[in-house]
């Protein structure tokens, strides 16, 4: 992508002010975005996005530069720029380049790019045609296919010069169900570090018709009542929660400064001991996973919180430098506009002993929220907030009538606490993260749980 | 290759391939962001980031690519995308090529001023802002997304019918959020300011409304769950129109999206909703003289006495519903294709101040942020529950801070519900103003 030599003279030139680490990520990927509603494709939008990122360090400092400007002169004047941020006396030269191919741990077989549009139109008709025949009330499907190839450097001081291609692949079916009063939406947005090959298998009768019954049943639904309750959150993207809640808790960027509620708690009991939490950037092919993070490191499964007991954090190389610990394959970041921070891959919360219908029976009065929403989380106090986008009343053991509108408010040290149900069926589901290097693909992910009580936010006035 | 050589050879090699009109817009930025963390440089970054939209008819449809590579291989790229882009779309509603109007408004939006501060300057001022922050009270222990980013757009429009616009904006803004610590009870605060003149800004007053924002959470009130007259606070106010702010384009509403469908010419809200769009605001984010489609901006009154009185539109949806266009097209970046979208969008401001509205109310809530905005509502049915943060009130006075609440109600619903408009509207950093607004009620439910 850019040759040795020249990459080499960039390196020299950031560490001129005395830095002691200096990196360079080259990015050129493609894109493909196309969105059908109204049963007619109407966008189909391809772009190239193509930069140069460099970073500089000095101790626990460090500047971040960027440009599309690819002449010698643009990344040298990049790099000259990063070095005026930083005034050290380390005389750090870099290390002569060991060239490397990422291994491939995630198989891609067909390539986006080699994959003609309309091949891709086909899968979402398909897809927005079991959608809009699920039933006489879906009255829009909107279906969103994007994918992308990544092509990366990732170059430093230390030697490393780290050459990788990610691919990901999604599609997002979003249906609407209307009558005289209301509309009401239904959403499934699957996605995988996969080419082509993902769409032509995906199980589109699931997923479409899914979309389409969560519209048809808000839309028959009542307001949800407001108040605390016992909460079931099933499997899958429920693990959103858990990811916003704990997920960025665990992430160095917060735990190097502080600014954590699990800081300086390793060894100690954050959970109860039915809870152990996951982060694997290895699992193949899933929407989270990775074949290298954007530091050049490779992924690995950490294990964050055992049986209740926190064990460890996400940590990428600048806050390893101020915790004294080694990354651990975390630094991401969604392109060479961002430095890369500690962030989640597929992050899960391992299953346990209760099956499903079993957390349902013992639950006398409560909701069960079957899919999450988005929600985000306040990372000083914890305080978090969350959609329910299919919810139901639980009474007397037994899955009641649905609701609409739910949101879910707390704060996520103490609901992690309060747990007190694993199942035994873990999910994922895919999302995208976003944070301080930016917004990229993650999983979440649990089995079905219970969360002995919640507040939830409704608009029935009185419960 | 710099853009004019770009795109000459672009729409040469677009007109071999069979594209009738062709469309380059251009994008230059320049930033400067800087994080401060406990008297210390915490994140330094500059960037400068080129990238170009290519459109083009080809079989009456509208074909898209972009590129941040200006270079040979890059041509190639944007013309076959382009091409094939086009060819699948299916969309009834045919998009032009403009050859754009006679006049356009002259106004700048740059500020030769704000681009001459220096970095150091800059970072001198978050320093002594840090210290500020920690000298105003001694319940601050840390501070969150302390940074200051100063941008600097070029943008130009050129295409094949001949017209060629360009644009010059900047903008300076610094945010914090300051994180205050009683009793082992965390709270936090947000404070944003966009910087408009470089000699009025002032770390002491800055830092002190900072401080005050976190340190008024402390020590919350246990209140009932009930429904509560609510003081929607100007900063929540703004964000909750922002979230509906697509219900009045009438791309939505054409797409079935919006239940301003078929709704202009009616009442939408009451008397007392005024709701605006003026392009030509000075230090305002989404000030323009001309729209995506490059055509002339104009002051808009999109609801008057609440009447609506249009949608916005581009040239396409403008088509689509037999008007004219009112100037909103709007492309995100070049990396986006033509939508709707406001310019500055606004609730023209009432006659009370925030303290009025406040002394008025016997028992209530007043919510000062929202959380949630991107998932808890259904823009459609314009249903909200939300996570909310704000005090309490009996007798006209704020008594204290509530406990976290979650707010529920339904946007169209409180534009009829309004019983008092403030005169304190305020845009932040965004392209949608609000001032407080006293509703009628509102379920409210706290943690």
């Amino acid at each position: 992508m850019l040759n040795q030599a020249l990459v080499q003279d960039v390196i020299h030139e950031a560490l001129t002010t005395g830095g002691d680490f200096a990196e360079v990520f080259v990015e050129d990927t493609f894109k493909d975005n196309l969105l059908l509603q109204g049963g007619r494709i109407d966008k189909s939008l391809s772009g190239r996005d193509f930069g140069v990122g460099i970073r500089v360090y000095n101790g626990f400092h460090s500047a971040y530069t960027y440009t599309t400007d690819f002449s010698r002169e643009g990344l040298l004047k990049t790099a000259r720029q990063a070095a005026q941020a930083i005034n050290g006396n380390a005389q750090v030269n870099g290390q002569p380049f060991q060239h490397e191919q990422a291994p491939v741990i995630h198989e891609i077989n067909q390539l986006p790019q080699s994959v003609e549009k309309a091949r891709k139109v086909n899968v979402m008709k398909n897809a927005a045609d079991i959608a809009g025949h699920y039933h006489n009330s879906i009255s829009q499907v909107r279906v969103n296919l994007l994918d992308e190839e990544q092509n990366v450097l990732i170059a430093n001081s230390d030697g490393k010069f780290v050459e990788d291609k990610r691919v990901h692949s999604r599609m997002s079916i979003a249906a609407i169900a209307s009558n005289e009063h209301d509309m009401e939406t239904g959403f499934y947005g699957p996605g995988a570090v996969q080419g082509f090959e993902f769409f032509e298998n995906l199980d589109l009768n699931h997923y479409a018709k899914e979309a389409a019954r969560i519209a048809v049943t808000n839309l028959g639904a009542d307001p949800c009542p407001s108040g605390k309750f016992p909460v079931i959150i099933d499997n899958e993207f429920g693990g959103v929660i858990f990811h916003e809640a704990c997920g960025h808790g665990l992430e160095a960027t917060s735990v190097a400064k502080g600014k954590s509620a699990f800081a300086n708690k390793v060894g100690e009991q954050v959970a109860p001991d039915i809870v152990t939490y996951i982060d694997d950037g290895t699992i193949p092919n899933e929407w989270g996973s990775i074949n290298v993070d954007d530091e050049g490191n490779k992924p690995q499964k950490n294990v964050l919180i055992e049986n209740g007991i926190l064990k460890g954090y996400l940590v990428d190389q600048l806050n390893g430098r101020i915790m004294d610990t080694e990354p651990t394959g975390s630094g991401r970041r969604e392109s060479y506009r961002y430095a890369p921070t500690s962030r989640m891959t597929n992050t899960y919360i391992a299953p346990g002993e209760s099956t499903p219908e079993e957390i349902i029976a013992n639950t006398e009065h409560g909701i069960y929220a079957r899919y999450m929403g988005g929600g985000s989380v306040n990372p000083a106090t914890g305080d978090y907030n969350f959609a329910i986008n299919e919810a139901y009343l639980v009474k007397n053991g037994k899955i009641d009538k649905p609701v609409r509108g739910a949101t879910l408010i707390g704060n996520g040290p103490k609901t992690l606490q309060t747990v007190d149900m694993v199942g035994n069926n873990l999910g994922h589901g895919a999302g995208m993260c976003g944070s301080l290097s930016g917004s990229i693909p993650v999983n979440v992910g649990q089995p079905t749980l219970r969360v002995s009580e919640i507040t939830v936010g409704g608009r029935k006035e009185d419960a | 290759m710099n853009v004019l050589e770009f795109k000459d050879e672009l729409f040469q090699k677009g007109s071999e391939k069979g594209f009738k009109d062709m469309e380059l817009y251009y994008e230059k930025s320049d930033r400067f962001v800087c994080a401060i963390d406990k008297g210390e440089v915490d994140q330094f970054t500059t960037a400068e980031v080129t990238g170009v939209s290519f459109r083009g008819v080809y079989a009456d449809q509208m074909g898209y690519a972009y590129t941040e590579k200006l270079d040979e291989s890059s041509i190639e790229f944007l013309i076959e995308n382009a091409l094939e882009n086009a060819s699948v779309l299916e969309s009834e509603d045919v998009e032009e090529i403009y050859e754009g109007d006679s006049n356009y408004k002259d106004i700048s939006f740059s500020s030769e001023a704000l681009k001459s501060v220096t970095t150091e300057e800059k970072i001198n001022f978050m320093k002594e802002l840090d210290k500020e922050i920690y000298a105003a009270d001694e319940r601050v222990v840390a501070t969150n997304f302390f940074t200051m980013q100063s941008v600097d757009v070029e943008k130009a429009m050129y295409n094949s019918k001949g017209l060629s616009l360009e644009d010059d904006q900047n903008y300076l803004v610094y945010m914090v959020i300051v994180i205050v610590e009683e009793n082992d009870v965390t709270k936090s605060g947000v404070h944003i300011e966009v910087v408009s003149d470089w000699g009025k800004v002032n770390a002491k007053e800055s830092a002190h409304k900072a401080v005050q924002e976190a340190v008024s959470y402390l020590n919350p009130l246990e209140t009932d769950d009930k429904f509560y007259p609510v003081i929607l606070r100007q900063d929540a106010a703004r964000s909750l129109l922002n979230t509906f702010v697509t219900t009045f384009s009438a791309e939505t509403a054409q797409q079935g999206m919006s239940k301003l469908k078929e709704k202009v010419g009616s009442k939408i809200a009451g008397d007392n909703i005024n709701l605006v769009d003026d392009p030509f605001l000075k230090n305002r984010m989404g000030s323009r003289t001309f729209d995506a489609e490059g055509v002339a901006t104009e002051k808009l009154n999109v609801v008057e006495n609440g009447t609506l009185t249009t949608l916005l539109h581009n040239r396409k949806t403008a088509k689509k519903d037999g008007v004219k266009t009112t100037g909103h097209a709007s492309k995100a970046s070049y990396k986006g294709t033509v939508n709707v979208a406001p310019s500055n969008f606004y609730i023209e401001p009432g006659s009370q101040s925030y303290d009025e509205l406040v002394q008025g109310l016997d028992e209530g809530i007043v919510v000062t942020n929202l959380q949630g905005l991107h998932s808890g509502v259904n823009a459609i049915s314009g249903d909200f529950s939300l996570a909310a943060n704000g005090y309490y009130v009996k007798e006209g006075k704020i008594q204290g801070p509530t406990n976290l609440m979650t707010i529920a109600g339904n946007f169209f619903e409180l534009l009829n519900e309004v019983n008092e408009v403030g005169s304190d509207l305020e845009f932040g950093p965004s392209t949608v103003g609000a001032p407080s607004l006293l509703l009628k009620g509102l379920s409210v439910t706290f943690e």
